[in-house]
Order: structure tokens, then sequence, then C-alpha cells
């Protein structure tokens, strides 16, 4: 039987997870908003950013860094990392309005680019789509747009991925959830993971809070 | 700032701007950490749309023993929405009772209900609201809450209401209050609904007004809950609380550390509550003269803060200094309002530079406070600025060039560039999350285990590296090249960018350094709450006192603000 997690749950537990899967805490706090941004269309942010957590933990993310930045961007890895490739994406979203298309080769999950990539597109207030292995999904300022493939959409790894300004288009799906089913054994998994940024307790923690003084009062 | 009807006496925001404090004023934790209530507080804001709309009120449900102990609805009902406080009142034994976040049992649990909730509601919530953090709440409830009794207050009002008399007032104007909420949770936390539910709701839409709503309502229960227990010993010779005694009753709150990295984790919230304070300080300030009513309601609340801070105990020596300051100040203020006319020209102007001279921070704020009181009409609409849009200021302008950072670094940032970071005072602190309680912590770097383990609340050590990183580079590069190379600093870049638009969004001082007390930054958050009786337990650890002297839902359609 599945759980219900509010979306603010995903996000900040997201965003731990990811910080304890080695992303500084910028690129964690990317993380948590991208799993909240897809559950809210009713998406599996959650699962699907913890699968990738799990493929980054322990590893080296250098290796998963966008290279060649002119041209196709490559990680220097088998395959580059959405959420540090979505924020480089997102911090050169200005080019996409100058009509620049961003082409990358081999990208893990690429769902995960989409939602930071849509999250660009409500600060721009404009459509950017990202395409891979025949899914097209564009992005509005509210609300999403998917077409093409459907089964491609959760695709553990892409060859390759394209993302551009489009032109918009109705009708779009709207965020239509404030909190999602999700697999008790992978809300397990992330908190797990979360619960790796927490401080194990010491004496001195123990004693430092609180008021050391009777609540009996 | 959103655009918001203002008075056509008042001066436009250009001519407004000589009046207005900068953030190297307002941002310091030890001024923070002397703010008062204002007419702008939640509890006030929450208080005067209630009346206006007269909302209406109702005690649904009542199923409490003759022991106190059982379950009780209370529901309030607006124009477009009804909301429901669910309490139970348990059994505690004096050991289990704690105000700390790791306490597992309380005298009392809440949730607020989002609309009337059905007896299949209040089952699943019987099962679950008792256990707090343990159980699990839906997107049905808006905050899920606890409370401790005063033991002593409790006690004696009960044995004088069943023998027929009133309490002892002193007594009951000391405490202030018969519970103390411990916690507060709401926006998503333990499976409540998620901040989207509510947000587009007018009466919700501000700032922390489910909770304040709910600990209104906790406050209500708490006499009817004492009432009953005393008729059930006393019977026919009970008597219950004399009106105006009552209103003396607020409702206690234990807060600790779980809360201090709020104003630094939501730095354009805290941008707008502080904004939207200074604005009004302004507004006022810049006022050419004062009525006679005006200088009157004045008076009237200089004289109703006097008696408050007769009547505001600490025992904390930090607390007691400042208490005596503020005592002070009163006194000095009440003088410079007998002997200084208020109203010669732009009186309340030269009323805040005198106090800038002549007054501790205690009296400057409490100054602030008082001055907003006669003008309502001027300022009670900038709460609808209290407000924020977090996701836009989440978005990195990653073709700023890195000359550009600098330069803000450097206009905005002295605060934390202008700290020697080597020095072990300046960065002695850390905060982490503790595993077993899961919630905020401050530990010592060098004395205590678990620095990997810190937080990014840091801010000032993070800019300081990030300006140092920033300066070997090439000026013309862009932030987004920058930030590829070295992602440690996605987070602190988003902070320096959102202080561009956002001048109060920081705390322009160090929160690792040796002397930083947490306890400046509840006292901060508690005012805008609308808390009074700030009663420092530690330097971690305050308790205060919430809706004393505030009408009650069956008095506040003629009650008077």
């Amino acid at each position: 039987m599945k759980e219900k997690h509010t979306l603010a749950e995903i996000e900040a537990y997201l965003r731990k997870a990811a910080r304890a899967a080695g992303l500084d805490w910028g690129l964690a706090e990317e993380a948590g908003k991208a799993a909240r941004w897809l559950a809210a269309f009713d998406l599996p942010g959650a699962e699907i950013t913890l699968a990738h957590l799990q493929q980054l933990d322990g590893n080296d993310h250098r290796l998963y860094l966008p290279t060649h930045l002119d041209e196709t961007w490559r990680a220097q890895s088998e395959h580059l990392c959405p959420i540090i490739t979505g924020a480089a994406l997102a911090d050169r979203s200005g080019q996409m309005l100058n009509g620049r298309e961003f082409r990358l080769g081999q990208i893990a999950y690429p769902i995960l680019l989409v939602a930071t990539i849509g999250q660009a597109a409500r600060y721009h207030r404009t459509t950017f789509t990202t395409s891979w292995a025949g899914v097209r999904v564009s992005c509005y300022e509210n609300g999403i747009r998917i077409e093409g493939n459907r089964d491609n959409l959760l695709l553990a790894s892409a060859e390759f991925a394209s993302c551009a300004q489009t032109q918009g288009s109705i009708p779009q799906q709207l965020p239509s959830t404030l909190a999602c089913d999700i697999d008790p054994d992978a809300w397990a998994a992330i908190d797990i993971l979360a619960f790796k940024t927490y401080a194990p307790a010491t004496e001195e923690s123990r004693a430092g809070a609180g008021a050391g003084l009777t609540d009996n009062d | 700032m959103n655009t918001i009807s203002r008075p056509q006496d008042a001066l436009d925001s250009a001519q407004l701007a000589a009046y207005r404090r900068p953030p190297e004023v307002v941002m310091r934790l030890a001024r923070m950490g002397s703010f008062h209530q204002t007419r702008l507080s939640f509890m006030r804001s929450l208080l005067r749309r209630l009346k206006k709309e007269r909302w209406q009120f109702k005690r649904t449900l009542w199923e409490i023993g003759d022991d106190g102990f059982g379950r009780a609805v209370y529901t309030v009902i607006g124009p477009e929405h009804s909301y429901s406080l669910v309490a139970f009142s348990h059994e505690l034994a004096d050991h289990k009772r704690s105000d700390r976040v790791i306490a597992t049992a309380w005298d009392a649990t809440f949730t607020l209900f989002d609309g009337v909730p059905t007896s299949d509601d209040l089952d699943r919530l019987q099962d679950n609201v008792p256990k707090q953090e343990a159980g699990r709440v839906s997107d049905s409830e808006l905050c899920l809450s606890r409370a401790n009794r005063s033991v002593r207050l409790w006690k004696h009002v009960i044995e004088c209401l069943a023998a027929g008399h009133q309490p002892d007032r002193a007594l009951l104007e000391s405490v202030g209050y018969l519970v103390r909420t411990t916690a507060v949770y709401g926006s998503g936390k333990f499976g409540a609904a998620d901040r989207l539910t509510i947000c587009e709701r007018p009466e919700l839409s501000g700032p922390f007004q489910a909770e304040m709503l709910s600990v209104w309502l906790t406050r209500a229960f708490s006499i009817d809950l004492v009432e009953h227990i005393a008729k059930a010993i006393g019977g026919a010779k009970a008597v219950v609380i004399e009106p105006n005694l009552r209103r003396r009753i607020g409702v206690g709150n234990a807060t600790g550390l779980g809360m201090a990295p709020f104003l630094i984790n939501h730095p354009v919230l805290l941008n707008n509550w502080i904004a939207a304070r200074e604005e009004a300080l302004a507004r006022v300030r810049s006022l050419a003269g004062a009525s006679s009513e005006a200088i009157d309601t004045f008076k009237q609340r200089l004289d109703q803060a006097k008696f408050n801070v007769s009547q505001w105990h600490s025992e904390h020596p930090i607390q007691l200094r400042k208490l005596q300051q503020l005592d002070s100040d009163l006194e000095k203020m009440t003088v410079y309002v007998e002997t200084e006319s208020l109203a010669e020209k732009h009186p309340w102007d030269r009323f805040y530079h005198w106090a800038e001279d002549k007054l501790s921070l205690e009296g400057q704020e409490q100054l602030l406070s008082l001055m907003l009181e006669p003008y309502g009409e001027m300022v009670d609409t900038l709460t609808q600025c209290m407000g924020a849009d977090e996701h836009r200021s989440f978005f990195i302008d990653g073709a700023m060039n890195i000359g550009r950072m600098l330069e803000v670094i450097e206009n905005q940032c002295d605060w934390a560039i202008s700290v020697d970071y080597q020095k072990k005072e300046n960065r002695a602190r850390f905060w982490y999350i503790s595993a077993e309680k899961l919630e905020p912590r401050v530990g010592e770097r060098f004395d205590e285990a678990g620095a990997e383990y810190e937080q990014p609340l840091c801010i000032g050590y993070f800019v300081r590296q990030l300006y140092d990183d920033l300066l070997g580079c090439d000026g013309d590069q862009t932030i987004a090249e920058f930030l590829l190379a070295r992602p440690q600093h996605r987070h602190t870049v988003r902070r320096v960018q959102t202080l561009v638009s956002h001048p109060y969004s920081e705390i322009r001082d160090n929160l690792i350094a040796a002397d930083m007390l947490p306890i400046d930054l509840l006292r901060c958050k508690l005012s805008f709450f609308g808390a009074t009786k700030f009663d420092p337990r530690s330097d971690r650890w305050v308790r205060i006192c919430m809706y004393q002297d505030a009408p009650f839902p069956h008095e506040l359609l003629s009650a008077v603000e």
C-alpha cells in the first residue's frame, strides 16, 4: 500500500537526500525542487530523484558534469547528471530566449532535466521544450504538455536530448496534486539517505538544547 | 514590494526613502532581538479580518468528562470557508510534562481541520493527533499542535472557581496563560495540507494565519476546560471567570532552536516582513503633523506599554538588563511627550531621531510599535505585502558577470566580508540537525564532534568564501560559467542575487560567532507573530505569551482593538 506525502515533505526530504548523496547545498536544493515540481504534475518525482541519487551516491560528481559546452554537452563518465546539467541549463536559459538550442549527449533520467527547465520557463514566462527518445515535454509558465512516445518519459538514460524555446500551444496539463502516493520502500530509502545529514547525538547536544529548567510550573 | 493603496496625504516612495531605515541599521541581531509586536503582527491582522468579515463561532462538540479529559471541536465560519479546532485533552503525569521537542505526551493536543469534521474524521484524528510527530494527519488538516498546562495557575484557577470566587489577579497576570503550546506545525508537516492548499484563500494567504487561528481557538478551549472542571467539582457553587480577568489570560508558548533557522531559510519572506514594518515606520515619520486624536492614542498606548513592562517577568540576566533599559526608556518617552510638543511640525520624525540618540534598542523598537498605533488606516494594508513568492527568487541569473557580482557583495555584504574567519571566535559555532530529535541545534565547532553535518546557515562565512573565489576570476566571466566549475557556491550566489532586489533578506551579522544569541532570532520571529512577555529561559529557549488582552471569539464583533 502506498503512503501519502505532501509536496513540502517531498521537497525537504529530497533536498536532504541529495545532500547526503554528495551534492553541494545549492544543487541539493535544485534536486528537492525538481522532485516537488514533477510530483505536482502527478509524476513520480520523488522516486525518480531517488533513483538518480542512488546512481550518484559515493561517486565523484565531476564525472557527471557537462563538458564541451559549445557543442553537444557530454560527461566524462557514462552519462550527464540531470540535476547538475539542468541547473547549468537554467543558468543559461536566457540564451534559449535568443534562439539557442542546447544539445545533450547521454543523460540519466532526462525527466529530471524537464523539472529544472520547467522552473526556468515559469521564471521567463515562456515555453521551453525538452525532447528525447521520441518524447517531447513542453513546459509553460504554469503547466506542461507531454507528446510523443510516453513510454520513454521515465527512461533511466537517454542517448540524446535537446532543449529549446518553442511556441506555446494548448491544451496543457496543470499541476494537479499537493500530496502524492509514494511506495513505502522508496520513501524508506529516501528517509535513510536524508537521515545521513543529521548529526548523531552527543552528550553536549542533549545538554545544549532546552531551558534546563523545570516545565512543571 | 507590491503596490498597495496609500492615503492621499502620504508621500510617494521616492520621497519616503529619506525616512526609511537602511538594512545596515535594521538587520542586526541585537536590534532584531529587541523587536516588539506591532499593528502588522499576524495575530492582530487575523483578528482584524475576522471582525471585519463578521466570522461566526460555534463550539460544535464537547465530549469532556468531569475529570477534564476527552475531546471538543470549535468551528469558525467565514464568508467562504469554515475551519475547526479539534482538541483532545489527556491525563499526563507530572514527570512526563516537558516543553521540549523530545516530549512524547502532552496535556492537550490539537489540529486545525479544514472545514467541519465528520465523526469518522474525529476518530481518525483521535488515533493520530495525540501522537503528534509519531502520528500522521492528512491534507484535510492545516496545523498540528500541543500544549501543556501551567501547573501553578491551572490548579489555582480551578480551586478558586470551584469554591465560588475569582482567581488571584496578581498570580494570573504574572503567568498570563493557562496552557503553553510547545509546537504548532503547519504547511505540509506530518502529512498536513501543503501551503498551496490555502495560499489563495484571502483569510489564510498571509503568513502563519492558520497557525494563529489555531492558537486563538486553543485559548478559548483552555478557558472552557477550567470552567468545566471547576463546575464538576464545585457544582452549583462554582463560578465562571469574570470577563475582565478572563481577557488577561492568553496562551503561552515555549520555543527553542527549532524555530531559529526559519528566518535564514526564508530570505524573501524575511525581507517582506521587515520591509512592511520599515515602510510603516517611514510613513509615520514622514507625516508633517499629528492630530490631537493621534497624540491621544499614542499616549494611551504608551501607558499600556508601561503597564506591560510592569507585568513582564524574566529571570534571565540578559532579559533583566533589557527590561531595566526598557523601563527607563519608557519613562524617558513619557517625559519627552510631556515636554516636547507633538503638535509641532514633523513630530514623529523628530521623536524617532531623539530616540536613536537617547534610548536603548529595546526602547527604540518599542517606540516604533507605539508610533504605528494611531495610524491603522495608513499602515494596516501593508500586511498584504508580507507574503512571498519564494519560487521566483530561486532562479539564478546566470548571465550576470563576476564583476557585477563582486560589486553587489562589496556594496551589500560588508558585514560578511569584513570578518576574519581565521579567528576561532568568528566561527565558533555550527548549526546542525540532531539525528535524535530531527531538530536544529547549535554546536561548538572546536569542542564538539559533528561539524561535518553543518547546515548551510553560516551565510556570512559562505559569502566571504564566495568573494575570495570570485576575486581570482575574470570579471567578464558569467556566473553560469563560475557555478559549473564551483557548484559549492550555488546556494550563496542565489542568496546574494536575492539581496539585490530584497535588501532586508539577510541578517547582517555573523550567525556562527561565539557570542551569537539564538534567542534574538526567536524574538524577531515571535514579535511578527504578535507575541509579548519574552522570557528567555536560556540563550536558546524562550517562553512568550500570545493573545493576552485580545478578545475571545464571542467578544470579537464588539471588541475595540
